[in-house]
């Protein structure tokens, strides 16, 4: 339906990775979880790309639901106010930031009103420029006016439960959802696929068998126990492991979606060769110059299969020149968004105040990194905490991409081929699960009765269900008289 | 039509099936092989336990017999798992066997509109095209003719018992089997099968050396299961625990070859969850003992039950190896454990009502569906009278939830996913147990059996009243403040000063008790009652997170699936999925997401065909 892929070796398994698990059991299963879960209703607004990833000429975004048209009218600034447009109009315009103003991009607007659209609900189509960067911002903007991403058949599943579409057309999608994940199969991802289900999974066992060993204490009260058979060290040991999991959330949405990374220093510190060297391409104009770089300027790259958006900015120092000073104001700003800063110190020079006072603003945000730049030219001992880099030669370079990894993943979840979450629904059921863990670890302590604690386990059992499969009370029995020896 | 409805069998649900068409105004034949065997104990000596007991209370809520039964014959009474948490608790009692089979046969004869008749059931009449039943066929050539049949059989259908080589047609020991019902059964098309469940010796009271074993008394105040009795004067018996040896398990294990299990010769199912002795040690042979429980059987009787040494070894075998237990060294075996194997028609056959999808009219209960447990027979029971009356009165049927009752998981369990072995209800079974506490059974259930017409006006002032009484106390709790005057008589509530009653109770640290001491008018009200509303304020925050639960449950229970629905014509169901749906016929798509085997998006694609139906 909808290829997100990107176009990096890793961003693509992660894609595939995604489409196989969640079309796994098609977009039928989520109209089940829908119909279950308040979460999800049927009716909120989703977004989705709906072009490929990449640079293009062009890009489509999709989006649906209740209040949509409302939503977008918010942070589009056209002719007219576009909740006032009719139904099928296409309206040009651009999508800003409601927060600092800040133009997102210049964009089509195709309004469609419930039930004329696609989905049958009121929807918006935003024709964008096609550049990873732009749609990233535009989706980050959606996103925090409240749409939520589309899961894998959605928009169809939704055309379909509002009568557009019949039901061949809709088998016919989840046909092609099948197929998909069959040819992911056949390009062996389906090993990722099944992992994240063999994790669950095993988070599910592990719970059910604590769990009838409060059970059976429960349904056989006049059997003797030779001590209290809830095991809290592991349970201690299983609560880490969800909490591990979750957090690949944070990855898989960094390989979905990437980061923004900022190169800043002194003028002259070697940003914009740097910015070239990243790039594999003469983009921004180096020259020994002092002040050379005077607007900011953006490529688009990948970094261990992270899409990165990588900005080349002004030089820092203090200037009386008005461009310059807006150039630095610029910079400013996009260091404040950044997801990771690159601070280049000049090390042929050193570390000087300013460099110092910078480093201490941003070192406790957990995004900087500094490189000492030049380093093929000094002879100067390079101090631990910075990695020595040479633009010039690319010498370093290895080393700084691994320490960005390090600092957006950690110690990388994604290097050990272990299993990732990247959809959101996964996301909160983990969240759920853990929650309620939570609760039962808490509880054990202040020491809540059995059955209380046994309605957190089951909830935590019933979200991990939500991802591959409830449990069965069959299951639970069956454990329980396994390992007990109780009855008559 | 000789008769508006037939009772067939004699056992808990029998007699539950039967009394409630007679009440409900139906001219109704009770018909068992001996009248003299009704209502009998067949093993153990005791009504209630871990979930049983809950679903002793919903059988009285909604106006059946067993709480009276019980609270008119108990020896001995016991709130089980005090300290394992409000919602697992559960009333048990010792029952006085023979009191309480002839209590059950006085309470038959002198209902209204009921007819007691000895005779064994060996055929069915049916209609022409076999759809309906007409009546039943009986041993001595009878043929009685009715609207509707409740067929409770227990474990007599061609029932087999077993004492190591000795085999004899039977369906307790000395009582004979009812032979014939099980083939006309498989001639009309029934599923049929086997399963087994044995119990253990009983044995002369004076040959116990009761200075070898640990007594174990019951709960100094006895409650009522019944929520129309307000308190029981019966008399206090006391069990006695022991336990087995190395020696018992090795007499054991060096003859199992001549169990009839171990030996081959038992075909059918027995329940993992109640295993024999001989089981038990063959399973865990690291187990250095095995606990027994010695059980009076009556207040008039020299007979000892020996809970938790079930077995079918030969008798000399069995006396050896009881004989190797403190206490029963010199033990006399009046009468010796067995095994019986009997006729169970697998419950998948049924519709949620109990009635057979086969033939209309035809209503199964109790131990025939595979249960085991006097409970969950006579809930079934209950159940298969109320839904034959509904059905001759030509009402909708009377299902109950699995989120408010534990008869609505008994039998949502059995009618969905059917049963390969003795089915016994436990709490683990039910999802939503804090919603289903034996104390509020009335609250869950009385207004239905009420609305049936199983409980009278006077019935239903009383529930009225109990609930006015609740909100007062519920009221009370969430005014009332603490003062001054609280805090120095209990100065540990400082920290609660200004704060309500009903705060307090929310700490784990204070109970009512406490706050009765405080407030006099707290007094007023009945233990039960403010315990009652002490459990629902203390837990409350777990009940919301399971009322909430319940809330996602409905969601699917209320997608209602047409009966004349045609899974033949949904594409996209799995072959597997589709043969399911269709011999089980679930009546909503939440009870189809339970039957075993029906992925879920199989019922998504259930799900797109209903609302696709409803034109969403
Ligand atoms: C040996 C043994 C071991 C048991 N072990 C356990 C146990 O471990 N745990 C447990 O919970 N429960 C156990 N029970 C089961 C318990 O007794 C039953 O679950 C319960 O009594 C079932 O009630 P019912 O009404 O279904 O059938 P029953 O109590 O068996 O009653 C059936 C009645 O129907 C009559 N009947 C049968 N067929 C016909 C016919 N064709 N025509 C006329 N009358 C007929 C019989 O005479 C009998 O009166 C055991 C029972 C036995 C006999
Ligand atoms: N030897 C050596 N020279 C470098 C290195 N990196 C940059 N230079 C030189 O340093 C000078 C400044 O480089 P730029 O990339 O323009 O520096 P900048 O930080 O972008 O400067 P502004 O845009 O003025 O802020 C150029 O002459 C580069 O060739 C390096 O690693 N080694
Ligand atoms: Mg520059």
């Amino acid at each position: 339906m909808f290829a997100r892929g990107l176009c990096r070796e890793k961003s693509i398994k992660i894609a595939k990775f995604k489409s196989a698990v969640i079309a796994y059991e098609s977009f039928f299963l989520y109209l089940l979880i829908m119909v279950k879960e308040s979460a999800f209703d049927l009716h909120d607004p989703i977004v989705a790309l709906a072009t490929p990833w990449g640079e293009s000429a062009i890009a489509v975004i999709r989006t649906s639901g209740e209040d949509c048209i409302k939503k977008i009218a918010g942070v589009f600034k056209g002719t007219d106010n576009l909740s006032n447009k009719k139904s099928h109009t296409v309206n040009y315009g651009t999508l800003y930031n409601p927060k600092d103003g800040e133009l997102v991009d210049e964009v089509l607007a195709a309004v469609y009103h419930s039930p004329h659209s696609y989905t049958g609900e009121d929807a918006v189509e935003l024709f964008c420029h096609g550049s990873p960067a732009a749609l990233q911002k535009t989706l980050k903007l959606l996103y925090e006016q409240g749409f939520r991403q589309a899961d894998a058949g959605e928009f169809t599943l939704r055309a379909f439960l509002n009568g557009k579409i019949d039901l061949t057309k809709a088998e016919a999608v989840n046909e092609i959802i099948r197929a998909k994940s069959d040819k992911a199969r056949r390009l062996a991802l389906h090993r990722l696929a099944g992992s994240i289900e063999k994790t669950i999974n095993s988070f599910k066992t592990r719970l059910v068998d604590m769990l009838s060993a409060l059970e059976v204490m429960i349904d056989y009260p006049d059997e003797q126990y030779e001590h209290n058979e809830f095991p809290p060290q592991e349970f201690k040991k299983l609560l880490a492991e969800v909490h591990a999991l979750l957090a690949t959330y944070k990855a898989g949405r960094i390989y979905q979606e990437g980061v923004g990374v900022a190169l800043a220093g002194r003028t002259n510190s070697g940003k914009s060769t740097l910015f070239n060297l990243m790039l594999k391409e003469d983009r921004s104009i180096v020259s020994d110059v002092h002040g050379t770089t005077r607007d900011f300027i953006e490529g688009s790259i990948a970094i261990k299969g992270i899409p990165v958006r990588l900005y080349d900015t002004a030089g820092l120092r203090s200037t009386d020149h008005p461009v310059e000073a807006e150039g630095i104001r610029r910079t400013d700003k996009i260091i404040t968004n950044a997801d990771i800063i690159i601070y280049l110190i000049d090390g042929s020079l050193g570390v000087c105040g300013e460099d110092e006072k910078f480093i201490n603003q941003y070192k406790s945000g957990g995004r900087l990194l500094v490189v000492w730049n030049k380093c093929d030219l000094s002879g100067k001992k390079v101090p631990k905490a910075f990695i020595p880099i040479s633009s010039l030669t690319g010498q370093g370079l290895q080393n700084m991409e691994k320490a960005i990894v390090f600092l957006l993943l950690g110690s990388s979840p994604l290097e050990s081929d272990g299993p990732v979450i990247d959809s959101l629904r996964q996301k909160q059921s983990l969240e759920q699960a853990l929650a309620a863990l939570k609760r039962v670890e808490t509880g054990y302590k202040n020491r809540v009765s059995y059955d209380l604690l046994a309605v957190d386990i089951k909830e935590a059992l019933d979200a991990f269900g939500h991802i591959t499969g409830q449990v069965t009370s069959e299951e639970i029995l069956r454990a329980m008289f396994s390992k007990f020896c109780v009855g008559k | 039509m000789d008769f508006d409805a037939i009772a067939i069998g004699g056992g808990h649900a029998g007699i539950e099936a039967g009394l409630a068409l007679a009440r409900l105004g139906f001219k109704t034949l009770f018909i068992t092989q001996n009248l003299d065997c009704i209502a009998k104990l067949s093993c153990n000596p005791a009504i209630g336990g871990l979930a049983k007991g809950n679903v002793v209370r919903e059988i009285d809520a909604l106006g059946g017999q067993m709480a009276r039964l019980i609270d008119s014959t108990m020896i001995q009474f016991r709130i089980l798992n005090r300290s394992k948490g409000p919602a697992v608790q559960a009333p048990r009692a010792q029952a006085d066997k023979a009191a309480y089979a002839l209590l059950a046969k006085q309470t038959l004869e002198q209902q209204k509109n009921l007819s007691l008749f000895q005779d064994t059931v060996v055929d069915l009449i049916c209609d022409g095209k076999m759809k309906k039943i007409k009546g039943v066929v009986t041993e001595r050539g009878n043929r009685i003719t009715a609207g509707v049949v409740v067929l409770t059989t227990g474990t007599f259908m061609e029932a087999r018992i077993f004492i190591g080589d000795y085999m004899t047609s039977s369906g307790r020991l000395g009582e004979p089997a009812a032979v014939g019902l099980g083939e006309s059964l498989r001639k009309i098309g029934f599923e049929v099968g086997r399963l087994k469940t044995g119990t253990p010796a009983r044995v002369l009271k004076s040959s116990l050396d009761f200075s070898r074993l640990e007594e174990q008394k019951g709960d100094e105040i006895q409650l009522p299961f019944s929520f129309s009795n307000h308190r029981i004067e019966r008399p206090h018996v006391p069990c006695y625990i022991t336990y087995t040896t190395e020696a018992t398990h090795k007499i054991i294990r060096d003859n199992i070859k001549y169990s009839p299990l171990y030996g081959g010769k038992i075909v059918g199912i027995g329940p993992r969850y109640c295993p024999s002795i001989e089981d038990k040690v063959m399973r865990f042979p690291d187990r250095g003992r095995h606990q027994i429980f010695v059980e009076p059987e009556g207040l008039n009787t020299e007979e000892m039950y020996l809970n938790g040494i079930s077995s079918s070894l030969p008798e000399q075998v069995q006396e050896r190896f009881l004989r190797t237990v403190p206490g029963l060294e010199r033990v006399v075996i009046m009468k010796p454990g067995y095994a019986v194997e009997y006729d169970y028609i697998n419950p998948t056959q049924l519709y949620p009502n109990l009635e057979s999808k086969l033939l209309q009219g035809l209503f199964i209960a109790g131990q025939t569906n595979g249960t085991s447990g006097y409970e969950e027979a006579a809930a079934q029971g209950l159940l298969a009278g109320i839904n034959a009356a509904l059905k001759l009165q030509k009402k909708k049927p009377l299902i109950l939830s699995r989120a408010e009752s534990y008869i609505g998981v008994l039998i949502d369990d059995l009618v969905t996913l059917g049963t390969k072995e003795p089915y016994r209800l436990f709490t683990s079974r039910a999802e939503y147990r804090l919603c289903l506490r034996h104390d509020t059974a009335d609250m869950r259930l009385f207004s239905k059996g009420y609305a049936i017409g199983l409980q009278n006006n006077e019935a239903n002032e009383r529930f009225e009243a109990k609930v006015e009484k609740l909100n007062a106390i519920n009221e009370l709790l969430h005014k009332r403040k603490v003062d001054t005057h609280d805090i120095s008589a209990e100065p540990l509530l400082s920290k609660y000063k200004g704060k309500t009653f009903a705060r307090i109770l929310k700490d784990p640290a204070f109970t009512m008790s406490v706050l009765k001491k405080l407030d006099g008018a707290l007094n007023d009200f009945s233990a039960a009652l403010s315990t009652q509303i002490e459990l629902d304020i203390k837990y409350a925050g777990y009940l919301k997170r399971q009322q909430e639960q319940v809330a996602r449950f409905k969601r699917l229970e209320k997608l209602i699936i047409p009966s004349e629905f045609n899974y033949d014509s949904a594409k996209g169901l799995s072959k597997e999925s589709r043969e399911k749906l269709k011999t089980i016929r679930p009546l909503s798509v939440g009870q189809a997401s339970r039957i075993s085997g029906v992925r879920n998006s199989d019922i998504a694609v259930l799900l797109v065909y209903l609302t696709k139906k409803s034109g969403a």
